[in-house]
């Protein structure tokens, strides 16, 4: 089997990433169409016998991040580093639900720094490796266990409607 | 110091959710979470959440791949202008079925032996090749372009056979339109579409209802024996498509199936003797 029916093999799983990752479907979509078009255009680079899936994964957080730094080029206020987003601006009110509810993960999703998402999909949805998420993302595995935990309870609070905590402060 | 024999890291916590924590540390971890309802009910929620993640998304796995991230569409899409707006439009057309007819239908293959019909019909495949994407490009093509077709004012008056001249011309290729005036259809005019596939010429017609047929004459890379017809259906479109040699033909319209099979027949007839003559 060659490269490229290999690479469409994957298809299915990188649409499902991409649809978690980027709510509207045609924009998903368009996400995985770029990164099939230049995956294929680059099949010369992939080194047999390696990871076929990180490395069309890689290449899928390329495109996606390259697309993230136009777009926030153009709306200012977006801003990619998590600890700016005010906890306010994404609070639900506490109490009005209590569960984790399926209509409201697509919505949560995107409440998240794209990062952190990232790292939380690779793991939670595709079930890559620790080690397979940092290679694909081409960051340290202590950077992914940082994104992962803080991501996680980003979106447990988020889901629950609760107030994000501030930072735990040491008492004495 | 936190190295107690009962501590958990947040990482442990982590790999623990995620199953990828070795044996002896989950049994900390469980411990742990037995004393604590509060690492409890954290650790519940990230169960909860990876289960949520498959709840919501793994559909997407089952949904049918669009056309346009297929292997045989893709690259193309960007590869000529008028491309973008196909891929698009290929993807909310309806899934198409290329299905081969058998010879037992009773067509005429011309000079073609009836051996070497049964053994072309025996290793068709249904699969997408590039006579499939052929039939996928006219379906399209037919959509996109037929309704705005119509015979420029000047040349209304025209005789067909001017008009041929005129369209050939403009369009700079050999490749000449087949007139169908004795099957009922009127020239309307053409367009040559350019993409990974080579150029593909495309000829509208229209008889006196108001019916429109779309034929697509593609040069072939690679000369190939001459095939039967094969259905292409996308939709409310039926396509009849073919391969003769170094072209590959394709019958586009939303006539009813029987009627566009004839008239395939009539076109691939009056190609033939074009040649030949």
């Amino acid at each position: 089997m060659d490269i490229r029916d290999e690479l469409m093999d994957h298809i299915p799983r990188l649409r499902r990433y991409a649809r978690a990752l980027i709510r509207n479907q045609e924009l998903a979509d368009d996400l995985v169409q770029d990164t099939l078009e230049r995956a294929l255009s680059r099949t010369g680079l992939f080194e047999a016998g390696t990871d076929l899936r990180a490395w069309v994964f890689t290449i899928m957080h390329n495109v996606f991040a390259n697309q993230t730094r136009k777009a926030s080029a153009r709306a200012l206020h977006v801003s990619v580093d998590a600890e700016n987003i005010a906890e306010s601006e994404f609070a639900v009110p506490a109490g009005q639900t209590r569960s984790l509810e399926m209509r409201d993960l697509d919505y949560a999703l995107q409440r998240l720094p794209q990062e952190q998402r990232e790292v939380l999909l690779l793991v939670g949805l595709e079930e890559m490796s620790y080690a397979d998420v940092a290679l694909t993302l081409g960051i340290p595995i202590g950077t992914v266990m940082s994104r992962l935990s803080r991501g996680r309870e980003r979106l447990r609070n988020l889901m629950a409607g609760v107030q994000p905590v501030a930072k735990l402060r040491v008492v004495r | 110091m936190t190295d107690k024999p009962t501590s958990v890291s947040e990482d442990e916590v982590h790999a623990y959710v995620d199953g990828t924590l070795p044996n002896d540390a989950c049994e900390r971890v469980g411990h742990a979470i037995a004393r604590d309802p509060a690492l409890a009910a954290r650790v519940n929620d990230y169960f909860s959440l990876n289960a949520l993640f498959h709840e919501r998304y793994d559909r997407v796995l089952t949904e049918p791949v669009p056309q346009r991230l297929r292997s045989n569409t893709l690259r193309r899409s960007r590869a000529a202008a008028n491309w973008p707006r196909f891929a698009g439009l290929a993807a909310t057309l309806a899934v198409g079925i290329g299905i081969g007819i058998g010879t037992g239908t009773g067509m005429q293959m011309g000079h073609d032996a009836p051996a070497q019909l049964a053994s072309t019909a025996d290793t068709r495949t249904v699969g997408f090749d590039s006579t499939d994407a052929l039939a996928r490009r006219a379906a399209i093509a037919h959509v996109v372009y037929m309704p705005t077709v119509d015979r420029p004012p000047e040349l209304r008056t025209k005789s067909e056979q001017d008009f041929v001249q005129w369209l050939s011309n403009k369009l700079g290729t050999d490749i000449h339109p087949p007139l169908l005036a004795q099957s009922g259809y009127e020239l309307m005019g053409g367009r040559l579409l350019h993409d990974d596939h080579g150029t593909m010429a495309m000829f509208m017609y229209r008889d006196t209802k108001g019916e429109r047929v779309t034929l697509c004459i593609s040069r072939r890379k690679q000369s190939a024996d001459t095939t039967a017809f094969k259905l292409y259906r996308d939709g409310p479109v039926n396509v009849f498509y073919w391969v003769d040699g170094d072209f590959g033909y394709a019958v586009s319209s939303g006539i009813d199936r029987g009627a566009l099979l004839d008239l395939a027949h009539d076109i691939q007839v009056r190609l033939t003797s074009a040649t030949s003559g």
